[in-house]
């Protein structure tokens, strides 16, 4: 291996090199990268000794993850479906790598249940014979309906997001650093945030 | 309007919500937008809270705190992006004969786009923060216009 995170390489301001007088040292040593591979239904999650005695959980494959959608509130774990957009590197796109900070896309049907239960609406593509009416298999007391009636007039969502709910995909970040915690969370991407991205991926689309 | 996302990332100020119910609701809204005194005295520009920018190493937008030393120094290069080139002129004495001798340093310093174009030759007041890059650990809270004739990097300022 021989990763070391020391400064003693790196030349000076003055672009003077540093002598080289000490040895490499334990306490700056550094590890592999772990390359979290996004693979559908494995979950592969190592746990490392690190220094002072603490654990770190390198993933090296996930599929799943829980991820937040800030404006509603709420957070639903998701499957990831596919990675979609990585800043840094597009080589980590096209080896589906999960890191902190990539746009994958996300499963939508946790946020579709939970938002059916909470204000009644079905979001999604609309079916041919449903109007307006939600489908409604229970009997609602008046004073559930009504809390229902008013929550959805104090709704807000984002249209575009709306729109990702067709296609049964939401677009994620990734938040959480896969190869640190061992764990894929991230938040929903809404407004502008969103159409960034989307103009990103259609970019690379063509 | 210039953009502030000429970056493969989209820029924003960390820990700052943008998407709350009640900004999605507004179609074209501004936006909220974080900025904080740095103390001592130092006025906030005014491009640093009306403006876009978003500068996670700026003293006043971003995640960076400035405390311990503040040093004044006159600019000699511009040339980095949001980052300055100042020299800091100095006396240093020699026993053996009593008396002086010139000496200077250049320091990298980190500037905030709040701070309009500055120019070589202007006068500086930086405040001491965490390391930001390999090499630079002030960021710029003040700049006075100033006109030098000749090579900046010639002269001898004393503050």
């Amino acid at each position: 291996m021989g990763i070391s995170r020391d400064s003693r390489h790196k030349r000076r301001l003055t672009g003077g090199r540093m002598p080289i007088h000490k040895k490499k040292r334990a306490f700056e040593k550094g590890r592999q990268a772990a390359m979290t591979k996004l693979i559908s239904g494995e979950k592969r999650v190592r746990r490392i000794r690190v220094r002072g005695g603490n654990f770190k959980f390198r993933a090296l494959r996930l599929s799943e993850g829980n991820f937040s959608w800030a404006s509603q509130g709420v957070a639903k774990k998701a499957k990831i479906v596919e990675v979609v957009y990585h800043p840094s590197n597009n080589e980590l796109v096209r080896t589906k790598t999960l890191t902190r900070g990539v746009i994958v896309q996300v499963d939508a049907t946790p946020f579709k249940l939970w938002y059916a239960k909470k204000y009644n609406v079905e979001l999604g593509p609309k079916k041919k014979d449903k109007k307006d009416a939600p489908a409604e298999q229970t009997k609602k007391s008046n004073s559930l309906q009504k809390k229902l009636a008013q929550r959805v007039k104090e709704n807000v969502i984002d249209q575009l997001v709306q729109e990702q709910f067709s296609n049964q995909r939401l677009l994620v970040r990734i938040t959480s650093r896969p190869g640190q915690s061992g764990r894929a969370d991230g938040y929903i991407l809404e407004g502008k945030e969103l159409e960034f991205y989307i103009k990103k991926v259609e970019q690379k689309k063509k | 309007m210039a953009d502030v996302q000429t970056q493969r990332a989209f820029q924003k100020q960390e820990g700052i919500f943008q998407n709350s119910k009640k900004l999605l609701a507004k179609k074209t809204s501004k936006g909220v937008r974080y900025w904080k005194e740095v103390g001592l005295g130092f006025k906030v520009p005014k491009d640093a809270v009306e403006g876009n920018y978003i500068d996670k190493k700026c003293p006043f937008t971003g995640n960076v705190s400035v405390r311990g030393a503040i040093l004044k120094g006159i600019v000699i290069s511009t040339k980095m992006t949001r980052t300055i080139i100042i020299r800091r002129d100095y006396l240093h004495y020699v026993a053996k004969y009593n008396r002086y001798e010139k000496r200077h340093r250049n320091v990298p310093v980190h500037i905030s786009p709040a701070f309009g174009p500055v120019n070589e030759g202007d006068i500086v007041v930086c405040g001491q923060c965490r390391p930001l890059s390999k090499t630079v650990r002030f960021n710029v809270l003040k700049v006075i216009p100033n006109e030098i004739i000749g090579n900046v990097r010639k002269q001898f300022v004393l503050f």
